[in-house]
Order: structure tokens, then C-alpha cells, then sequence
């Protein structure tokens, strides 16, 4: 039965006689009323019975979503996977976050509203819609009202519907056909679609590629390129000094820059080494060590290392009881000022590498005057 | 019209009682927090007034139609600008006590030497009686021609409102910026805010939207108005519910440039509202002000249900009244100050603008009949 029929559409004149049609055709109830007019009707919702729309309950949902996305995004981002301090501000800073979600939110709420009333509530794509297709369409965009009854189920009688329409004062009637609701979205489709995008990108990729590299001259954007700039060791016009670098700020220090032991050696001695007696501390102290003391102060701490010979140089033997007896504050003050021949280290050592260096030479020289306790200790 | 009502006694004794509070308040309490309060209730008055002047000249400024029906609510609201006029004239004294930049150490302040002439106390009140003035004209031509137009039914009226609605505009903008900048935000003249003036009307328009709700309400209640149905009362839910969003957006976009830039001379104002107790009612006001009416109205039901409507309104005056507090209050220094010289405060001006409403909701009629655009308003469906 290929001749089916979807729906009957009767046609009204004016907007009064299709309002009063409308009880007596869902009194009826042959199948489901549908208006369609040129512009909408105060109060047609009511009279036709249409459930609240639940567009307005999601994209409630969907707007707190959203914001609650731009939430967590941002503080997983910004406190958590990779936390930059900027400006002072304490990482996870609910204040900044606030832009963002609001726009994250509308995004959401709009998206919802548009996509969901067109996918989701209209059933779009839908090309076929038999009413589109019908004679009477012309004059229902332009100045006649039209009352459909739509196919509930299969036993739907047009026949009955077509004469309930005329007894309810319907100026003109027509059957339409089923829809083709054949659905559209095959595989040949799907991989049509696919193909075309694919085959977009490819030529647009190429394109701007071809042309950046054969008109280099024609870069798209460069102002990242031109911009104003400091350099290191260079002259600029930007400072009245006429410095490229310039001098910190009076009175502060930058991060991990804390300054380092002034003064006397004396002075340093109520230094407390801050770092823990850990193992990986002790390994960073060994090779800090290993790559600039053991050459002079030797392996062992003895004052032997391999360029004593060479030079004929005396370098402290840490072994002694004098260095033995020193303060962890005098050996750090030592590393970082250099002392008699020796250089200063500052430059070359982080603070925390300066203070497990520290840690280091006192396990070395432990261990070279390890007493019978200290065994037994280590024993497992 | 119906008959005058007798006034209910409460109201008078309710006002002496606040009267006596408020007369003890000079002279136990001191000047300074006599003049916070007063500075407080004229700046409430003043932005009720002009807030419900601004509906009405919004409607006449794009022609709406469905407003037509409850226009003459608004329009009777605004009349509390003529109160707010000697009220405004006494607190004119509070300008040396209270404004730092009216007081003699300006002059040898760094920043306010520069604005001597600006906020001294001359010029200060030039600047308010100026204000007064265009309000008193804007007040004849919308409200005063909308009463005549009842007996006259004219429909110049229209067309006169109508050309004269942008003009009102500029006069509000100029008007509210001076509230704004002058009585508020003069109170710390070191601190700058460009968008204060906007923060002041999101909250004037606010209070009187709120006004014009619980005013139909209980109009309707008295069996008035009854022309004025749902659909009307969904249009003013929505401006509530669209505008408590508009306060919030504005008020925070003000902190949160300056909690970004982190300029001392700028967040003292915050440091000082996020300190000890006033710390709980900066959260409160985010609360009252924003996130309740908003969660409260945004359904379709909720904007035209009375009974939430009047709810909402009521929460949303004591929102600003709040607000306005939390503005004017730590100026005084130190904690939040409430006690009985606040509560016979509230007492008198309550109850003196609730008597001045009473009277006002029977001058002309409940609808502007003469209005030839009433019928389409009271056909108005969403």
C-alpha cells in the first residue's frame, strides 16, 4: 500500500474560523492537530494542547555544565597540571576563572537551545516533510491558515479526517502522501561526507603551504616576529639608561634567587643546613661532588685529586680535624665564596645542590673515620 | 478612583518612634553615623525614584506597548523624588562631616588638593540642586503629562514623551552618575571606578522594577488592576530576572579588574568590604542580590507567579537596601555598625515612603486611560 497517506490538511481563510476548528478536531480525535500559518496566533498553543517545550529545562542543565566544564578545566589546568604564578595570585583563583566560565555557560546554553531544538525536539534533518511538498504550501506562507491532521498510527482513515476537517468549516481539503523517511545517513553517504572533508583539508593544507613557501614574503602574520624586544647584552631605547638588562627592583628578590652567604665565614657558622638526610639528596650531593670538587679536594676528601700534581697546588683535605670540627655553615660559606685559591661556586650551584654538597662532604667524612657504632648502624 | 483610605495608625507611630530614634541618633550616637544614615535612606529614596522614572521613560523611549497597563505604578513611584528633594537639601550637611574631600585636610592632601574644587562642599551642592532641578522637569513632563492626559486624553502626550524619552536618557545618565560618583563612591574620593555609575543604575533600575512588582501586587490584591494579567507580570519577572543577572555581571567585572591589577589605592575598597564581619554580608549581598532571585525566577512559571514575584520584590529591595549599606557603611571605619539608631532609621524613612506610596497610589487613575495605546497593551499575550 504505497499510497498511504501521512496527514489531511484543510485549508481556512482566516485565523477566527481555524481557532474555532481546532476543539472540534481534537475532539475528534482522529489523529494529531498541527496549525501551520503565516505568522504565529495568540493563543493557538493552548488551544492546541502542546506540552511544555523541555528546551528551557535543558538548557538549564546544559548552562551549568558549562560552567561547571570551565570550572574544572581551568583549575585542573592552572592548579594542578601546570600551576604558573602570575601576578601573585594564588594558583587555583576562582576570581580569573569567572570570564571564562560565563562564556564556557553561554556557549553551552546557546548551543543546547539551537542544536537540541533542531536535532533533538524538530527532528531535523528531515527533507521530506510532506507538508512542504503540498499544493496548499504556497498560501500558507503568504495568507491562509492550515489545519493538519497528522497519522498517529496505521490505522489512520483519511477519509474520516478529510470529512471532519470539511464539518469543521475547512475551505478547501487535501490528502498528502507518507514521507520518505528512508534515513539518509548510509554508509556511501557518511563516507561521501568524509571523503570531501578530507579532500578539502588536503588542498587548503597544501595550498597555504605552497604558497608560504614560495612567497615567503607574503607571511600570513609576523607581528610576533617584529615586535619590540629586549635582549641580554644589548642596547635599547626603551629604559632612559639606555641598558637592555636592567638592575632588579631595589629591595627584592626573584624567585629561587635568595641571596647567598655574605659576610665572614664566622658569620656563616649558625647556618643550618634546610635539606633532610635523604638518599636522593645525598646522590645530587655526590655528583655535584663528583663533577666540581672531587678534581681538587679528591675523591676521598683527602686533599688529593688529580690536579694537585699538576699544579702543584695544596688543597684543603677535608679529612682534617680542623674541617672535620667546621659548622655545615663555614663548608657552605666555603662553596659559595671560594676560599684562598679556590673559586667561588655560586655561579655554578643552585642553593639546594650548595647545601647537598654539604650534606656529601660530611658522609665522606664520615665514612673515613667510620668508628665500630657507625657499622653497626649501617648493617642491615 | 477609590474613596481615601485612613491612614493605619501603625505607620504614624512607626514613624515617630523612628522620628525620636532618629533625633537621638544626632546626639548619642554623634554627626558621623547620623549623617551615614541619612546619606543611606536619601541615596535609597533618590534611586527607587529615578529607577521607576527610567521604566517609565523606557517605555515611551521604544514605544512598548504591553508596559502601557502598569505604567501608572511606576509613574507614581517616581514621585518619591519629590521627597527625596528636602531630604537630599539635609544631607547637603553631611558633606563636611562624612566626604574627606570636602574637608579642610584636602587641601593638603597630594590627591584631593588636585580635585579641591570638585568636591568642595560649594560645588557639591551646586551639583545636586542641578540634579534636582532636571529631575523636577523630567518628573513634570513624563509624570505630570501622563496625569493630565487622563482627563484630556490627548494624544500629544505621547508624542511629546516620546521626544522628550532620549533627552530623559542623558538626564538620567548624568543624574545617576552624579548619585553614584558624588554621594557614593565620594565617600572614598582616593578610590576611582569607571563603571560605578553603572553598578548604581543596575541597582536603581532593580529597586524599581522590584517597587512596580509589590506595588501591582498589592494593588491587585485590593481587587485593582485587574486588567493587568499574567503575561504582563511575566514581562516584569523576565526585567527582574534579566537584571539581577546585569548587576551581578557589572558589580563583579569591577572587582575582578581590580583584584586582577592588584593596585593598592584600588583594592583598599575591597579590602576593607572582605575584612571581619563585613567579610559575611559581601557574601550575603552576592547571595540576596543575585544567585537567590536568580535561581528563585528562572522559570517560566516563577516570573508569573504573584505569589514568588512578590517574594522576589521584596527580597529584592532589601537587596539594595543591603547593597547601599555595604557601599555607605565602612566609610564610618571598623565593623559593620547596626543598632538602634539604624532600626530608627529604617523605622522613619520605611514608614514615611510607605505613607508617601499609600498616597501616591491614588493620585489619577490605577491605568493611564487617557493613553490611546492602553487597549493594545491590555491585549498584550507573550
Amino acid at each position: 500500500m504505497s499510497k498511504k497517506s501521512y496527514a489531511v490538511l484543510g485549508l481556512f481563510d482566516t485565523p477566527d474560523a481555524l481557532m474555532h476548528a481546532i476543539p472540534k478536531l481534537r475532539a475528534a480525535k482522529l489523529g494529531t492537530v498541527e496549525a501551520y500559518t503565516p505568522y504565529p496566533i495568540h493563543g493557538i498553543d493552548e488551544a492546541l494542547g502542546l506540552r511544555r517545550s523541555p528546551l528551557g529545562g535543558m538548557v538549564l542543565v546544559m548552562g551549568v555544565l558549562g560552567a561547571l566544564t570551565a570550572f574544572g578545566f581551568q583549575y585542573w589546568i592552572s592548579a594542578i597540571d601546570y600551576p604558573i604564578i602570575t601576578g601573585g595570585k594564588s594558583a587555583a583563583s576562582w576570581e580569573a576563572f569567572v570570564p571564562i566560565m560565563f562564556e564556557v555557560t553561554v556557549l553551552f546554553a546557546t548551543f543546547t537551545a539551537g542544536l537540541g531544538m533542531l536535532l533533538l525536539l524538530n527532528r531535523l534533518p528531515f527533507f521530506g516533510h510532506p507538508v512542504l511538498s503540498s499544493k496548499a504550501m504556497k498560501s500558507i506562507t503568504r495568507d491562509r491558515y492550515a489545519l493538519a491532521l497528522e497519522a498517529e498510527s496505521e490505522t489512520f482513515d483519511s477519509a474520516a479526517a478529510a470529512q471532519a476537517l470539511e464539518a469543521a468549516g475547512a475551505a478547501e481539503v487535501e490528502v498528502l502522501p507518507a514521507p520518505d523517511r528512508s534515513p539518509f545517513l548510509t554508509s556511501d553517504y557518511i563516507l561521501r561526507t568524509l571523503g570531501s572533508i578530507f579532500v578539502a583539508c588536503l588542498v587548503a593544507g597544501l595550498g597555504i603551504y605552497s604558497l608560504i613557501k614560495w612567497f615567503p614574503l607574503l607571511a600570513p602574520m609576523k607581528y610576533m616576529q617584529d615586535q619590540p624586544r629586549l635582549n641580554a647584552q644589548k642596547a635599547s631605547t626603551f629604559f632612559k639608561d639606555g641598558h637592555g638588562m636592567q638592575p632588579p627592583v631595589p629591595g627584592t628578590v626573584a624567585r629561587g634567587y635568595l641571596p647567598t652567604a655574605t659576610g665572614t665565614q664566622e658569620a656563616a657558622a649558625t647556618l643550618v643546613n634546610p635539606l633532610p638526610r635523604t638518599k636522593e639528596v645525598f646522590a645530587q650531593g655526590r655528583k655535584v661532588y663528583s663533577n666540581r670538587c672531587e678534581v681538587c679536594h679528591g675523591a676521598l676528601a683527602n686533599g688529593a685529586g688529580s690536579l694537585t700534581a699538576a699544579y702543584g697546588a695544596k688543597p684543603a683535605n677535608l679529612q682534617a680535624q680542623q674541617f672535620r670540627d667546621y659548622p655545615d655553615g663555614k663548608i657552605y660559606w666555603a662553596v659559595v665564596n671560594g676560599k684562598n685559591a679556590m673559586p667561588a661556586h655560586a655561579a655554578y650551584l643552585t642553593e639546594p645542590q650548595r647545601w647537598a654538597v654539604v650534606h656529601y662532604v660530611r658522609a665522606l667524612q664520615r665514612a673515613q673515620n667510620a668508628t665500630d657504632e657507625d657499622l653497626k648502624v649501617v648493617a642491615p | 478612583m477609590s474613596q481615601q483610605k485612613p491612614t493605619p495608625p501603625i505607620l504614624l507611630g512607626a514613624v515617630a518612634l523612628g522620628a525620636a530614634g532618629v533625633l537621638g541618633t544626632y546626639f548619642a550616637a554623634g554627626p558621623e553615623r547620623f549623617w551615614a544614615n541619612w546619606v543611606l535612606w536619601f541615596v535609597l529614596m533618590f534611586t527607587l525614584g529615578l529607577g521607576s522614572l527610567f521604566i517609565v521613560a523606557l517605555e515611551h523611549l521604544v514605544s512598548a506597548k504591553w508596559s502601557v497597563p502598569v505604567r501608572r505604578i511606576p509613574e507614581r513611584l517616581a514621585t518619591l523624588l519629590l521627597p527625596a528633594i528636602p531630604v537630599g537639601l539635609i544631607a547637603l550637611c553631611a558633606v563636611p562631616v562624612l566626604y574627606p574631600g570636602s574637608r579642610p585636610e584636602a587641601a593638603h592632601h597630594p590627591i584631593l588638593a588636585g580635585k579641591a574644587f570638585w568636591l568642595s562642599l560649594p560645588f557639591f551642592s551646586a551639583r545636586t540642586v542641578f540634579a534636582f532641578v532636571l529631575v523636577v522637569i523630567a518628573l513634570a513632563v513624563l509624570v505630570g503629562g501622563s496625569l493630565k492626559q487622563d482627563v484630556s486624553k490627548d494624544p500629544a502626550f505621547n508624542f511629546r514623551a516620546r521626544k522628550f524619552a532620549p533627552a530623559f536618557m542623558a538626564i538620567f545618565a548624568l543624574v545617576i552618575t552624579l548619585v553614584a560618583f558624588d554621594w557614593i563612591s565620594g565617600l572614598t574620593p582616593e578610590w576611582y571606578s569607571d563603571i560605578f555609575g553603572v553598578y548604581i543604575f543596575a541597582g536603581a533600575f532593580l529597586s524599581g522594577l522590584a517597587a512596580t512588582a509589590l506595588s501591582l501586587l498589592y494593588l491587585q490584591g485590593e481587587g485593582r488592576l485587574e486588567g493587568v494579567r499574567q503575561d504582563h507580570l511575566y514581562n516584569l519577572g523576565a526585567f527582574l530576572f534579566a537584571f539581577t543577572v546585569f548587576w551581578s555581571y557589572i558589580g563583579f567585572a569591577q572587582y575582578m579588574l581590580m583584584w586582577y591589577a592588584n593596585m593598592p589605592d584600588e583594592v583598599i575598597y575591597y579590602k576593607v568590604r572582605l575584612a571581619g564581619a563585613w567579610r559575611a554580608i559581601t557574601f550575603a549581598l552576592a547571595a540576596l542580590h543575585f544567585i537567590l532571585p536568580f535561581f528563585a525566577l528562572v522559570t517560566r512559571d516563577a516570573k508569573r507567579d504573584p505569589k514568588r514575584l512578590r517574594r522576589v520584590a521584596i527580597l529584592m529591595l532589601s537587596a539594595h537596601v543591603l547593597d547601599m549599606y555595604w557601599l555607605i557603611f565602612p566609610a564610618l571605619g571598623g565593623s559593620p555598625r547596626f543598632g538602634w539608631p539604624e532600626l530608627s532609621f529604617a523605622l522613619f524613612f520605611l514608614g514615611g515612603i510607605l505613607l508617601w506610596i499609600r498616597g501616591a497610589m491614588e493620585r489619577g487613575e490605577d491605568m493611564p486611560v487617557g493613553d490611546p495605546f492602553l487597549r493594545e497593551g491590555l491585549e498584550f499575550r507573550l
